[in-house]
């Protein structure tokens, strides 16, 4: 692409528009340069000499320099004593430590001495924030600049200058652009990035020079600090540019290949229009649609988390019907298999667990939520707001009698419902995102009132005028309750909005339904919500991990997010209707087969990608294919895995990765020892294929024939006919064995392969 | 991967193309023979750094009462009697254990942070605070990873089992590698361990006919689809064979080769009889095995909030006095004690005053454990408490300064931090106020 040329546009002559007339002569400007063909950044010229501000001219240093990142003065102790606010996000904060000095404690608000200015008026060249970063006296971070420097003398101008704090710069500052989004280039190639800060009131200001530029992946592309982007490696990876605190992201593309020249791809809905446009951009050709045996089996684990039997496998096989793919999604959305899945899933996520008196409750709420498909904003209303007994009063059961520290509800609500990890941020600013622990207190304020009282099955959450219940002290009740005060300053903590608005005193009764509301009323409660479903289908969100939207991790497809999550606002938070867009589209049901042009890609969608079953599913995997089923402790026969209220009762769960629901669900099935231990000498894996009942035994004595026998086996286990190859394969081992041995042997190999444990 | 897991690998693949071209006599052996000769040749992994080895956790759930064992005071009802180390006293329900006592130091300024089950057990076998935003590892997960296996045999065990607070005991971010293998009482009848036999109609030949055919079975998908995890299984599925075919990880759990006296030694009980097959597995290259002691008959554990006196007389400390100074006497007899560390500790200790119901409750503020073995210095008193037990009167032991004290004398450097997947470096010894334990110089 090429540079933007920078037509002279006298920042007088703009500065003279104000108000409306402002933004039509803009737009006379911008035909005028259009008519003239080339193409107009609204660049002004150097701003004429004003006095440095420290929050503009220092601070911008300070990010630019990386002095203030993660891994310097920014991280959460600081470094050498000098605490700076992470990525500039705090410049009163960092004036005070510069111009006042001491020594940062990150567990309390007092400084400790020396209390030695960093600056010096009387012989401002002998300031610590000059002689550190010069290496004039000793730096942990090394030499920064020289003395010869434009930063050197930038920062000397201004501490000669008074080292005034200065204009506010951040109050007006609305934030940054880059004048691309999205750069596709070929490896060796170079572009020269731009970025303009908007300011309130319109103002803008090319910024390149001052923006902190960081490759996320510098094996595939590298910034200069002039900002220059060189392509290295074909890959994928996103520029996060830095400036005064504000964020922005450009997602870059490096492919040796051509511009596509198929024809346009067949689209079913929106969805599929977001991701082939991307696959387009970024020059990857998408696979095949999938085969009907690939799809029906994915699709019914993916929505009902069941094989399709082999019947309805050579049903769907064999019919001609084209809406057949879109009839069989309509089935499973309406089974009761659908039901018991996904209820399973949210009582994951939801943490239903404890002893079965209690959470029966609690269980049965998640389930109605899913059989009557209820709108997830009011589903995520009630599971913060809940008051009284039963329902999901339960989530907030920890212990006997004990709320969850606030600490863990704030945690939980926000990465459930909004997708953020605040976590870090109970202890400190957070160390890599642009959470504040004001922030994350002010959050935990709303549930500063809890407590819960009954005994074991029969409990109720409310909101206590006295404060919130702490830990059980033994033999002094007095230490119950007490208000909730912010760890550092110790002051108590006031309920305040993620945006710094405080709560209404008229919402104060009810604090967590105000709670509850802002939630679901947030831009990001449904990106989160849409996020975390999409995972569940192709094996990874748009921001993944799924709850871990962040700075420098940016979506993959913004626009695909946003289109998701208003398509899911309009559609009154269905969760079915979401589903039903996302496995109709050609998108999902891509092939899991790669060619050699798309076999790397793991985050554009140009293939399906295959993951691993979860440990339930696995399970009723197994007895389905060898028709054995599993006899869980204390639940009557019959009961499948999926059914099960709480994790429990089988080994196999355990060892093969169930959540115990001890925290919000990480995605897990890594293999491990025991797993295989089990396979090889483990009772699912062996008991379960002679038995009596079993679907072997039948076959063996109905006399089927061998190629009947094993393709009734590899249509239950894998939805499709062996190839001629695996035939011919079997073939000869069956006529040189006993019968029934490699029958049992073929059933074991079927369901410890990994084209059985996984889903694709 | 460490460089016996390496090593087993690559012998492992070639036994298997040898075990695939069919002809078992390749070497003119048979299988079983080879497998032994390889047990024998078999290298114990990375060099020994410390003098231990391994240690042994008698974890003694529910919290002990201090001033009732190891740091008798006024205010307990039993009194102090003379040890085998002059100037030692302990309380007169250990009387066994007294007379080992040069094996053994304890420590009875022990000071941690919660004084509720489940997170005591959190704070006391991972050093840090229950934090939601992240899971910890354990010290028997850290300890095995850090030494790694050796000769096939699991490398941390937890016997008979975890309960409900097992995951306190896990390895977390580490990987299921490093979670205890929990294995069933074995003072029960039927005493067998899942998953370690081969069911009895399959042989040897028979699995790696099933292997053969998973291998055509699986072959068309595991080539369209290349990816880690599917190599990783095979591995796995390599090291689990050795496990169940080894002899010897059969046989350190076989405790029909016991002699009846050391089995009426150890005591027929739960704990007896656990901690028994934890100086077996120990002996066969465990790591860190740890015996819970959970489940006595009509006392339940150690949390005795009502008749205190009774339940520790009666029913609790005689069982851990025949234990564990057998245990002590057993390892050294066998020229183990001086590799195997032997820790004896609950989550808390308990108040130094009784209750209404004859009790005393949880009390994390100053209590005592015991510890010894691995080159650790016995017969020794670290820090004291004050006339009643109540506070630390001198020298304060954290959580973090036992990890560091143990982790020296298994040659593991304390200092080390790991970096959690969130992106928090976490210590493995981590004691109060952020710092990092010291290792008691006293002891090691």
């Amino acid at each position: 692409m090429a540079a933007c040329l920078r037509a002279e546009v006298p920042k007088e002559l703009l500065d003279s528009f104000s108000g409306s007339g402002m933004v039509t002569m803009r737009v006379v400007l911008l035909l005028l340069t259009a008519m003239l063909g080339s193409r107009v950044c609204f660049a002004e010229q150097p701003a004429p000499p004003r006095p440095a501000s420290f929050a503009r001219e220092i601070v911008s240093i300070l990010t630019k320099q990386g002095c203030n990142s993660s891994s310097c003065h920014g991280g959460v102790k600081g470094r050498g004593g000098l605490k700076l606010s992470l990525d500039g996000l705090d410049p009163r904060e960092d004036y005070k430590w510069i111009v006042q000095g001491g020594t940062y404690q990150v567990l309390s608000p007092e400084a400790l001495p020396p209390i030695t200015p960093r600056v010096s008026l009387q012989e401002p060249e002998n300031s610590l924030l000059l002689r550190k970063p010069a290496m004039q006296v000793v730096h942990g971070g090394g030499e920064i600049f020289t003395p010869e420097s434009p930063d050197y003398a930038a920062i000397l101008e201004w501490v000669r200058g008074g080292a005034a704090y200065g204009e506010d710069v951040q109050k007006t500052l609305q934030g940054i652009e880059p004048s691309s989004r999205e750069i596709v280039l070929g490896p060796g190639h170079t572009h020269s990035l731009r970025v303009v800060a908007r300011f309130a009131g319109g103002r803008r200001e090319d910024v390149t020079r001052e923006v902190r530029y960081e490759s996320l992946d510098s094996t595939v592309a590298t910034v200069e600090p002039s900002g220059v982007l060189k392509a290295l490696q074909k890959g994928e990876t996103a520029v996060i540019l830095r400036w005064l605190g504000q964020f922005a992201h450009v997602r870059i593309g490096v492919t040796d290949q051509e511009p596509a020249s198929d024809a346009e791809l067949p689209r079913n809905n929106f969805i599929d229009d977001h991701v082939f446009a991307r696959l387009r951009r970024f020059r990857i050709r998408p696979s095949e649609l999938s085969s009907d045996h690939e799809f029906v089996r994915r699709v019914c684990l993916d929505l009902a988390g069941t094989l399709p039997p082999p019947d309805r496998v050579r049903e769907f096989l064999a019919s001609k019907d084209p809406k057949k793919r879109e009839k069989v999604v309509e089935a499973l959305l309406n089974s009761p298999e659908y039901v018991e899945f996904w209820s399973l899933r949210f009582a994951d996520l939801f943490r239903v667990r404890g002893e079965y008196g209690w959470i029966l409750p609690f269980w049965e709420w998640v389930r109605r939520n899913v059989a009557t498909d209820k709108p997830y904003h009011q589903v995520a209303r009630e599971a913060i707001a809940v008051q009284g007994y039963g329902g999901a009063s339960h989530k907030y059961q920890f212990g006997i009698n004990k709320p969850p520290p606030i600490e863990q509800m704030v945690n939980e609500t926000i990465r459930v419902f909004m997708g953020r990890r605040l976590d870090c941020a109970q202890c400190h600013n957070h160390p890599f995102d642009r959470w504040t622990q004001n922030q994350y207190w002010g959050l935990g304020a709303f549930f500063g009132r809890m407590t819960n009282t009954g005994w074991a099955f029969d409990n109720a959450v409310f909101d206590d005028p006295n404060g919130h219940e702490v830990d059980y002290v033994e033999n002094d009740p007095t230490l119950r309750f007490r208000p909730v005060a912010h760890p550092r300053t110790k002051q108590p903590l006031a309920a305040m909005f993620m945006d710094g608005t405080a709560l209404p005193e008229d919402r104060r009764d009810d604090p967590r339904l105000a709670l509850a509301n802002w939630v679901v009323s947030h831009p990001y409660f449904a990106e989160a919500a849409v996020n975390r479903i999409w995972g569940y289908f192709f094996g990874r969100g748009i921001v993944d991990p799924v709850d871990d939207f962040r700075v420098v991790n940016p979506p993959t497809h913004p626009e695909l997010l946003a289109a998701l999550a208003r398509d899911f606002e309009q559609h009154g938070y269905s969760l079915k209707q979401l589903m039903r867009r996302i496995v109709n589209s050609r998108a999902y049901q891509l092939s899991s087969q790669t060619h050699e042009l798309n076999r790397h890609d793991r985050t554009n969608y140009s293939h399906a990608l295959p993951r691993p079953l979860e440990a339930a599913v696995l399970l009723d995997a197994i007895s389905q294919v060898t028709g054995v089923p599993e006899v869980f402790d204390k639940n009557p026969a019959g009961k499948r895995a999926i059914q099960l209220r709480f994790p429990a009762g089988a080994s196999f769960l355990s060892v093969f990765g169930r959540p115990a629901r001890d925290a919000v669900p990480d995605p897990g099935g890594q293999l491990n020892l025991r797993q295989a231990m089990h396979m090889l000498a483990g009772t699912t894996f062996n008991a379960k294929l002679s038995n009596e009942a079993g679907r072997l035994h039948r076959l063996l004595q109905s006399g089927a024939s061998d190629r009947q026998l094993v393709e009734e086996f590899y249509l239950a286990a894998l939805s499709r006919f062996p190839t001629e190859r695996e035939w011919a394969g079997l073939q000869k081992i069956f006529a040189e064995r006993p019968r029934r041995e490699a029958a049992e042997d073929l059933v074991w190999a079927l369901i410890t392969a990994r084209e059985f444990a996984e889903n694709h | 991967m460490s460089r016996n897991d390496a090593n087993r690998a690559a012998a492992a693949w070639s036994r298997r193309d040898i075990l695939r071209v069919g002809s078992l006599s390749f070497f003119g052996l048979d299988l079983s023979r080879y497998l032994r000769l390889q047990h024998l040749m078999a290298d114990t992994g990375s060099a020994p750094r410390g003098k231990a080895q391994a240690a042994i956790l008698l974890w003694l759930n529910g919290g002990p009462s201090h001033v009732d064992t190891w740091d008798p005071k006024r205010n307990s009802s039993f009194k102090p009697i003379a040890t085998n180390v002059p100037g030692i006293r302990i309380s007169e329900l250990l009387p066994r254990v007294a007379r080992h006592m040069d094996k053994l130091s304890l420590i009875r300024s022990m000071h941690t942070l919660e004084n509720n089950h489940g997170i005591a057990h959190h704070y006391a076998m991972t050093g840090h605070r229950p934090n939601p935003a992240m899971k910890f590892p354990s010290l028997g997960s850290i300890i095995s990873k850090e030494l790694g296996a050796r000769l096939s045999v699991p490398p941390y065990v937890m016997v008979p089992d975890g309960n409900w607070f097992g995951e306190h005991f896990r390895a977390h971010m580490l990987g299921a590698s490093y979670d205890p293998m929990e294995i069933p009482d074995p003072s029960a009848k039927n005493f067998k361990i899942p998953d370690l036999r081969l069911p009895d109609s399959i042989s040897v030949e028979r699995l790696q006919q099933r292997r053969a055919m998973a291998g055509l079975v699986d072959a068309l998908y595991r080539e369209q689809m290349h990816s880690a995890e599917h190599a990783s299984l095979d591995v796995f599925q390599q090291q689990a064979l050795e496990m169940i075919l080894s002899p010897a990880v059969r046989e350190a759990f076989d405790l029909s080769k016991e002699t009846e006296q050391l089995k009426d030694a150890y005591g027929r009980n739960t704990v007896g009889q656990s901690a028994l097959i934890a100086r077996r597995l120990v002996e066969a290259g465990s790591r860190f095995v740890t015996v819970v002691d959970r489940n006595r008959p009509e006392s339940g554990d150690w949390d005795s909030h009502a008749n205190n006196d009774k339940r520790h007389r009666d029913v609790l400390v005689p069982v851990l006095d025949q234990v564990l100074s057998t245990l002590l006497a057993d390892l050294e007899q066998r020229g183990l004690l001086s590799s195997t560390i032997v820790i004896a500790m609950g989550e808390f200790g308990r108040t130094p005053d009784i209750n209404p119901n004859g009790g005393r409750d949880h009390w994390p503020q100053c209590w005592s454990l015991a510890l010894g073995g691995g080159g650790i210095r016995g017969g020794t008193i670290v820090g004291e408490s004050d006339e009643r037990g109540a506070y630390v009167k001198d020298r304060m032991v954290t959580i973090g300064d036992l990890f560091a004290t143990l982790y020296k004398a298994l040659g593991i450097d304390w200092h080390r931090e790991y970096m959690h997947p969130i992106g928090r470096p976490l210590k493995i010894a981590n004691s109060l106020d952020d710092k990092t334990g010291q290792p008691i110089q006293e002891l090691v």
